[in-house]
């Protein structure tokens, strides 16, 4: 198997488990999962982040985001299938309901006042909403450094 | 990215942060970029699209302009 093709499997595997269970699976998981060694599927991840497919938290580089899911609590949060899944941003928030594919919620607050806000997506459609989404950066900057944005 | 109640909210917010207005989207027009961007994520084929396969699907969205440029 070749490095690119094991990373392709790698990434699939952490994107289906982070899915399924609602918590990123650690290198560990992985590599169990997997039956190959932490230090291979470590080395994927590494080759992962530096394309840009996933963000690995700086110092433990366990996965921090595999974009559009991140792994920590964020403002915005997506229910669906009874699981709740975080994005960093409202747009990544509206990209896990679009890669989960399923009926979902997305419940924030109005960046300015705080209101609590929410959309529904139903069949692959987002369901008329109250509210605008504001890109606050340009797109070339968030397109060479996607954690940023 | 924030979602706002309105784009009073917006100019409110940027007023307060002290920060330039950037670009407002509709929520079908953020749901279709959100979509044509990471529906496939999860998929073994999927792979980052390329600059040109971005710019051509801001186009399709009617996204242009400086705040769109990538180049």
């Amino acid at each position: 198997m070749d490095g690119s093709s094991f990373d392709t499997d790698v990434r699939v595997r952490l994107f289906r488990q982070f899915v399924a269970s609602g918590e990123p699976p650690t290198a560990e998981d992985l590599a169990a999962g997997m039956q190959r060694p932490v230090a291979e599927v470590r080395a994927a991840l590494e080759r992962l982040a530096a394309g840009k497919a996933i963000v690995l938290q700086p110092e433990s580089r366990e996965v921090l985001m595999a974009n559009p899911l991140c792994a920590v609590p964020t403002p915005f949060r997506v229910r669906s299938q009874g699981r709740s899944f975080f994005g960093a941003c409202v747009w990544d928030a509206m990209g896990i309901a679009a890669m989960l594919g399923t009926d979902a919620v997305l419940d924030t607050s109005c960046g300015c006042c705080g209101e609590a806000l929410a959309m529904t997506f139903r069949g692959g459609e987002a369901l008329a909403a109250e509210g605008v989404v504001h890109f606050a950066i340009p797109a070339r900057q968030w397109w060479e450094n996607i954690v940023f944005t | 990215m924030l979602l706002f109640r309105g784009e009073e909210h917006v100019a409110r917010w940027c007023a307060q942060w002290s920060q330039p207005r950037g670009a407002a989207l509709t929520i079908d027009q953020a749901w279709r970029l959100a979509r044509a961007w990471y529906q496939n994520k999860m998929d073994s084929a999927w792979r980052r699209a390329t600059l040109e396969e971005t710019e051509g699907l801001m186009a399709s969205l009617g996204l242009g302009g400086p705040f769109w440029d990538l180049r």
